[in-house]
């Protein structure tokens, strides 16, 4: 097998008895993960049927490592190990015994199929059933975009769902811990209406949600002795990573389970819980090693060396205010680099010479280095990507979660979408044209496709509004190129080739052959960059989600084209392109949100912190309509959530993600500040003023030392 | 830079503060800023504050706030520390929206809340204030001038809709600034049994006005201001956490605090801590129709627990121009006419620094001061000054002048002829030079984007983006003359920026020896950059904007302007999904071009000094003058519409001749919410005029100001003028009564002095 080799504690986990349990902790880097999949290795060669094997995790990248072993290494015949969330366990037990509970779970058509919603789809549902409440007045004290109140909407549902406590709790709770002013309470009632209305909807049409999904599970399923029965023969062996990731219900679930499985390996990382905001408990986690027959404890991380380690305290004591000179040692300056700027694009220029002095210099390779900022703006993360590429170093980013219209490449595709659907009369405008050309068309920048436009807009009356390459005259033709010529006028047959057919096909089908059959050959712009090949294929699974379950709740609705209805709901931003993960490139910078790179576990040799003044590195996202600690396990109703928990939380956050980054990290971490942000203010975060207290202290030591 | 000297001996009691509240008075000139900000380094250098405490500066405008933080991070520099740790400067605004934007949960709000700006609020308050006036057209009958003729006043709905436009505007301020929402009004006229159409009008549009923010998104600057004050009423862990942060609390041009300022300000310093509050009374000029108040400071430094100080040596102007400012006091107080007017200003008098003051006071000129009391028509004053600025600029070349006004149009006017006249201006009035330069490029930007192909626009683009990022080359510069002329040859774009190898025009242009070195690499370096930008078109507009902006610009007011910029292009594109860049192109047309106001933190010159444009005219407000000085200051327009006395025969601006009685609206619907919201039933019902009267009383008293604010930004040579208006209502202006009676003093004087 691929696996490096195990050190001693690796070895004692992977080989201990098939009957044992044992739950495993310690700092992220340590290799528990390594151990965990030594364990797969170690139950398959000792001949458990893989089928046997349940590898729960708390979200789906997390699984990646498993997967990859799985794919390079062929499994006996047989079944194959579950690697699941309990989302997904949950889907797959629902579907599986769907007519045994859909009666007493109080869905109102029983013997119909249940419809499985996607984030997007429930959006849209939620949409649909707040917009009336809307009329009415609800929810107007507050300033906060539609999209956003629908998902904080839904957000509580997952948490009531994923703590568990009741639905019909969640306004009260709110409003127990509520400190503002009192005119506010009524909002979280007018809540709490939406989300009964909501669930009321979702029972009468068969609908079920991320929280239903955990609910039906958690309250019917696993209470059922046939369900139970089926799921504990099934499994045997359990293997569960990354426990503090996720959230109580799935600890509660585990800690009933335990007991009845032969072995469990369970995973928990010291000082994580960096999902939250998704309902991580880290505390409900460490219980379960009350469950398990052995709590092993790893050695110190393997990645992070001691000056990292060094740093890493020494600015966890300086947020805390505690760090004090002698403390510091001389290595914890190797650790570290300071790149200040005046100005945020002077921030930029550095971090990409930076760099490129390390890659083309010191022979880094690309992917050893991670970009952080604790948001990724798309105009800081096409600053970085645009002067790395004048670099000629590859990159690669995280997308932040924002609406799918706002990917260039969906503008395209929706440009090609609306072009080819006349009778929709929703004709492109010719600026909509011009970019979706350059996006489409190689190497046709956006000079020649200006000209192109100037020479080969038709007129209005005509039905089509791109004219033939032909009928441009021989200077416009010459100075476009013949090339670029030859790729529109194919283009362009496509789609009336399409039009003259005269046979909507489903958008999906639409989308998946224009892609297949022009925009990803060569010479088209999606040909060679898998970003967009990427969102080509989360369009398309979008709108198929999307069709699966509007078709049968709506589409006897006369006049209603569930494509149209896509459309229209990406133009409205209410179709958001979540969880948009960076396409796998072997060799290239990572350009991430801190948060995201700490889930995705990947750790790097050198890591830049961008705009360390930056707020969103110390506070929370203001919700509103919802509260991640709130509505947590770990928080007793009635009481108050003030500026003290605030500041609190803040802090730990903090330290979290200080801690979260510095263990991922192998060399050198280069904190970037700038004096003016992007907004053109002064922004003195709590990350700055902490290096601000370590840089002062190592000043004030040399002082005292010469 | 050593800028230290020597304090006078006042500001050496204001800089031997060690804790509590002071309150200073300070006369124009006499260095206020510079007290204010040597009294924070001195507290930020004294160790009197922890590394992660803060000395908060609140000023007036953002002016201001650049002119304080170069200031004390040059002093604090002196010492060895780093400059821009341990003190802020904000505005009232900043302030709040920091305090906001730190727990925008406590007030309400998601962290992503934005703030109106006028395009945003003008389309809502004009949809709702034109949907009023539809359902209820016996608004107009009932108020309009029943003595009007019709058909000499067509435009009747333009005007009277324009006139609602700002009845309401000015309702919602006031009500937010009494802290009611539209609900509280709506009980309180249910609990007083109160009813009146102005109420009513102010009521709906207020309702519907904050129901089209929160749609959007959004609020106001007048919203952010009262949630920081409930934010501070309602988490007292919170205050308590921005009370250790700000230790101390410096407060400057506090003469214009209004009730929200002063009550922010006092919950954050708290009954037992450190605030100085630093303003001259007589530069009151914010007050009309606010609840800003000089007011507030006489108490404050009326109050036993306040150490109170003056400031009264001034090294600003001469002699001559001191005695005439003095004498506006004197008169006032003494002899003004009107009784109720006499406490319009009030000592200290403003004295000439003493014998060896490290800033003396200018050697006195009296030939230099010009009160002409010459009748001008409005187009005859503007001659008279341009043709006087044309005799005096070539003989002064290294001194420095400003063309002060009342109104913005006016000083568009003058802007117009002394440009007409080839005379070189620099415009301070409505919108900031910085914001329409900001927005023009911005707008050439896009044009060119938009008309990628079109040569002119690329060379249009290449002019500003030569000036912003090599301000080394002039614009006459032999290179940049070169490269804009080959630029302007080249018809064909795209074989310079995406050049194919057998049509490289810029290889073309390397194998010529008749070109500069220089050249090539300017054109080599743009090509890069427009490269870049016409990639960023696939981008959202506000991150097209931003992602421009990060190359371009490089002062803080134009990174935050195109900040505003982008977040309200951002959010119009949202409400219009299917704007495309010429949309967005012609939004930005129209606030470089002065039509639209975008408000921000940033709308204001930032750090304006008029010393580094000498042989330059500054036209600007008096009020954007404020803080100011030049050698030569004209003052025009001193007639008694614009400076009015309370005279009989006096006009004034908000009274309009098709409201009936010439009536001002705005004050009559301000006085009974004003009245609705302190219960005060008197008030109530008082009749009609007697709030018009009133707000004349309150607008003569700060035109007073005014006119001492505008004479006071002299340093060597004051010219007043004045003009009879446009004599639309069948009579003209007269001089101001209080210039008529400095040129009578003056007049005397002169004799007095020369016999």
């Amino acid at each position: 097998m691929s696996l490096p080799e195990f050190f001693s504690t690796q070895r004692q986990i992977a080989e201990s008895p098939l009957n044992r349990k044992i739950f495993l902790h310690g700092e992220p880097g340590s290799g528990k993960t390594t151990a965990g999949l030594a364990r797969l290795v170690f139950l398959l060669e000792s001949g458990i049927p893989a089928e046997q094997i349940l590898i729960l995790l708390p979200q789906r990248t997390l699984a990646q490592p498993y997967y990859d072993y799985l794919a390079q290494n062929p499994l006996p015949p047989g079944g194959l190990p579950t690697i699941v969330t309990l989302g997904g366990l949950s889907q797959r037990t629902i579907q599986l015994f769907w007519p045994a509970i859909s009666a007493e779970a109080g869905f109102a058509q029983p013997h119909q199929p249940p419809l499985f919603l996607t984030l997007e789809t429930a959006q849209y549902y939620m949409a649909k059933v707040v917009e009336p409440f809307l009329d009415q007045g609800y929810f107007e004290q507050l300033v906060i975009d539609r999209n956003r109140l629908y998902s904080q909407l839904l957000d509580n549902l997952n948490k009531a769902a994923l703590v568990g406590f009741a639905h019909t709790t969640l306004g009260e709770r709110l409003k127990q811990a509520w400190n503002g002013q009192s005119q506010h309470l009524i909002v979280f009632d007018q809540a709490q209406e939406c989300i009964k209305a909501f669930r009321e909807y979702c029972l009468a049409n068969n609908l079920l949600d991320f929280s239903l999904q955990i609910e039906l599970f958690i309250h019917h399923l696993w209470r059922s002795f046939l369900v139970r029965n089926y799921l504990q023969t099934q499994y045997r062996h359990l293997i569960y990573d990354n426990i503090e990731e996720d959230a109580p219900a799935a600890h509660d679930v585990i800690g009933e389970w335990l007991p009845i499985f032969d072995s469990a390996v369970l995973i928990f990382d010291l000082h994580g819980g960096h999902r939250i905001f998704l309902g991580a408990d880290p505390q409900s986690a460490a219980l379960l090693a009350n469950f398990c027959d052995e709590v092993v404890e790893f050695p110190p991380s393997l990645i992070c060396p001691p000056p990292i380690r060094q740093f890493q305290s020494a600015l966890v004591k300086s947020v805390q205010r505690q760090l004090t000179i002698e403390e510091l040692t001389p290595q914890i300056k190797t650790a570290f680099t300071h790149l200040p700027a005046r100005f945020y694009p002077e921030m930029v220029d550095r971090v990409c010479k930076t760099i490129d002095e390390l890659v083309h210099q010191k022979q880094v390779a690309p992917c050893e280095i991670a970009v952080l900022a604790p948001f990724m703006s798309d105009s800081l993360r096409f600053s970085l990507m645009n002067r790395l590429e004048e670099y000629q170093i590859p990159a690669r980013s995280h997308r932040p979660s924002r609406s799918l219209y706002d990917e260039p490449a969906v503008r395209t595709l929706i440009t090609l979408a609306k072009l080819a659907h006349p009778h929709w009369e929703m004709p492109p405008t010719r600026e909509e044209i011009r970019s979706m050309l350059v996006h489409c068309i190689a190497d046709l920048d956006l000079v020649r496709a200006d000209l192109l436009m100037q020479m080969g807009f038709a007129a209005k009356k005509q039905s089509f509004p791109l004219r033939p390459f032909e009928e441009i005259g021989a200077g416009g033709r010459e100075r476009i190129t013949y090339s670029a010529g030859l790729r529109y006028s194919r283009l362009r047959e496509w789609l009336l080739n399409y039009i003259e057919r005269g046979e909507e096909e489903e958008l999906d089908v639409f989308f998946a052959f224009l892609f297949g059959e022009v925009l990803s050959q060569p010479g088209y712009g999606f040909h060679d960059h898998l970003d967009d090949a990427s969102v080509t294929a989360r369009l398309i699974e979008s709108i198929q989600k999307f069709r699966q379950v509007i078709e049968p709740v709506r589409s006897q609705q006369p006049g209603f084209s569930v494509g149209f209805e896509y459309l229209k709901m990406v133009q409205q931003g209410v179709i958001s392109a979540l969880y948009l993960t960076p396409v796998e490139e072997e060799n290239a910078v990572l350009i991430s949100p801190a948060y995201s790179f700490i889930i995705n576990n990947r750790p790097v040799r050198f890591q830049f912190w961008l705009d360390c003044g930056n707020f969103g590195w110390w506070e929370r996202l203001f919700q509103p309509l919802t509260h991640p600690y709130v509505l947590s396990r770990n928080w007793q109703p009635g009481r108050l959530w003030t500026d003290v928990e605030e500041y609190e939380t803040n802090q730990q956050s903090l330290i979290r993600i200080i801690r979260g980054l510095t263990y991922r990290c192998s060399e050198h971490v280069f904190l970037c500040t700038s004096r003016i942000n992007e907004r053109g203010a002064e922004e003195r975060g709590a990350l700055l003023l902490a290096f601000q207290g370590l840089l002062r202290r190592l000043h004030q030591q040399e002082a005292a030392h010469e | 830079m050593n800028n230290r000297h020597q304090p006078r001996p006042h500001q050496t009691q204001i800089l031997n503060y060690s804790g509590g509240w002071m309150g200073v008075s300070a006369v124009p000139g006499s260095g206020k800023t510079y007290t204010l900000s040597l009294l924070a380094a001195q507290i930020i250098t004294s160790g009197k504050i922890n590394e992660e405490q803060e000395v908060l500066i609140v000023t007036l405008v953002n002016s201001a706030v650049d002119n304080f933080a170069t200031r004390i991070g040059s002093f604090v520099e002196q010492f060895g520390l780093m400059r821009d740790m341990n003190y802020r400067v904000r505005t009232l605004h900043g302030l709040a929206h920091d305090i906001v934007r730190e727990r925008p949960d406590l007030a309400g709000l998601s962290d992503r809340f934005s703030i109106a700006d006028e395009r945003d609020s003008d389309e809502i308050v004009k949809a709702a204030v034109s949907g009023w006036v539809r359902s209820h057209p016996e608004f107009i009958l009932e108020w309009t001038n029943p003595n009007l003729n019709p058909q000499r006043n067509s435009d009747l709905q333009k005007k009277w809709e324009d006139l609602l436009v700002k009845v309401a505007r000015a309702f919602i301020r006031q009500a937010k600034d009494l802290q009611l929402s539209p609900q509280q009004i709506r009980d309180q006229l249910s609990s007083t049994h109160y009813n009146h159409s102005l109420i009513q009008l102010g009521l709906d549009v207020y309702e519907s006005y904050q129901r089209g923010l929160m749609l959007r998104s959004l609020i106001d600057f007048d919203d952010l201001i009262r949630l920081a004050l409930n934010v501070l009423n309602t988490d007292s862990d919170y205050l308590r956490r921005l009370r250790y942060r700000f230790p101390y609390i410096l407060e400057d041009e506090a003469q214009d605090s209004s009730r929200l300022q002063e009550e922010i300000l006092r919950r954050l310093a708290g009954e037992d801590g450190n605030w100085v509050r630093v303003g001259d009374p007589n530069q009151a000029i914010y007050e009309t129709f606010t609840t800003a108040s000089p007011e507030y400071l006489r108490n404050f430094l009326k109050l036993q627990s306040v150490q109170a100080y003056d400031l009264p040596d001034s090294g600003r102007s001469t002699a001559s121009i001191i005695r005439l400012a003095n004498e506006l006091i004197r008169w006032t107080i003494q002899d003004h006419p009107v009784e109720a007017l006499r406490n319009a200003l009030t000592p200290p008098y403003v004295r000439p620094t003493p014998p060896g003051d490290p800033q003396p006071n200018p050697p006195d000129e009296p030939n230099e001061i010009f009160l002409v009391m010459k009748k001008f028509s409005p187009e005859g004053e503007i001659k008279a000054v341009v043709d006087s600025l044309k005799r005096w600029l070539p003989q002064h070349p290294h001194q420095t002048v400003a063309v002060l006004v009342p109104r913005n149009e006016r000083g568009g006017k003058v802007v117009t002829a002394l440009k007409g006249a080839g005379i070189p201006v620099i415009e301070l009035l409505q919108s900031s030079q910085t914001t329409r330069q900001t927005a023009a490029v911005l707008e050439k930007i896009l044009k060119s984007l938009n008309k990628a192909a079109d040569n002119r626009l690329l060379v249009d683009v290449f002019k500003e983006v030569i000036r912003l990022l090599f301000p080394e080359n002039a614009p006459d510069n032999g290179v940049v003359q070169q490269a804009t002329q080959l630029l302007w040859a080249n018809s064909e774009p795209e074989n310079y920026l995406y050049p194919r190898a057998e049509n490289n025009w810029l290889d073309e242009l390397h194998r010529r020896d008749d070109l500069f070195d220089q050249t090539t690499a300017i054109l080599k370096d743009f090509a890069l950059l427009m490269r870049r930008w016409q990639q960023a078109i696939l981008l959202p507009i506000d991150q097209l904007i931003l992602t421009i902006a990060q190359d371009l610009f490089r002062e803080p007011t134009q990174l935050a302007l195109a900040h505003s910029l982008a977040l309200l292009l951002g959010r119009t594109a949202q409400r219009h999904p299917e704007w495309q860049l010429p949309q967005f192109t012609e939004e930005l047309g129209l606030i470089a071009r002065n039509e639209r106001r975008i408000l921000g933190f940033s709308d204001e010159e930032p750090g304006f000094d008029p010393d580094e444009h000498p042989g330059k005219v500054v036209v600007a407000t008096i009020h954007k003058a404020k803080g100011l000085e030049w050698d030569r200051v004209y003052l025009m327009s001193v007639n008694n519409y614009d400076f009015p006395s309370a005279q009989g025969f006096d006009r004034y601006y908000s009274e309009k001749y098709f409201v009936r009685n010439q009536l001002n609206l705005e004050a009559e619907a301000l006085s009974r919410l004003k009245a609705l919201a302190n219960r005060e039933l008197t008030s109530l019902y008082l009749e009609e005029g007697i709030a018009t009267q009133q707000a004349r009383l309150e607008y003569c008293a700060e035109r007073l100001r005014l006119f001492y604010v505008g004479i006071t930004r002299a340093r060597r040579s004051l010219i007043i003028t004045w003009n009879t208006g446009k004599d639309t209502q069948g009579s003209e202006n007269s001089p101001a009564l209080p210039f008529v009676h400095l040129q009578k003093f003056w007049e005397e004087y002169r004799r007095e002095t020369s016999a």
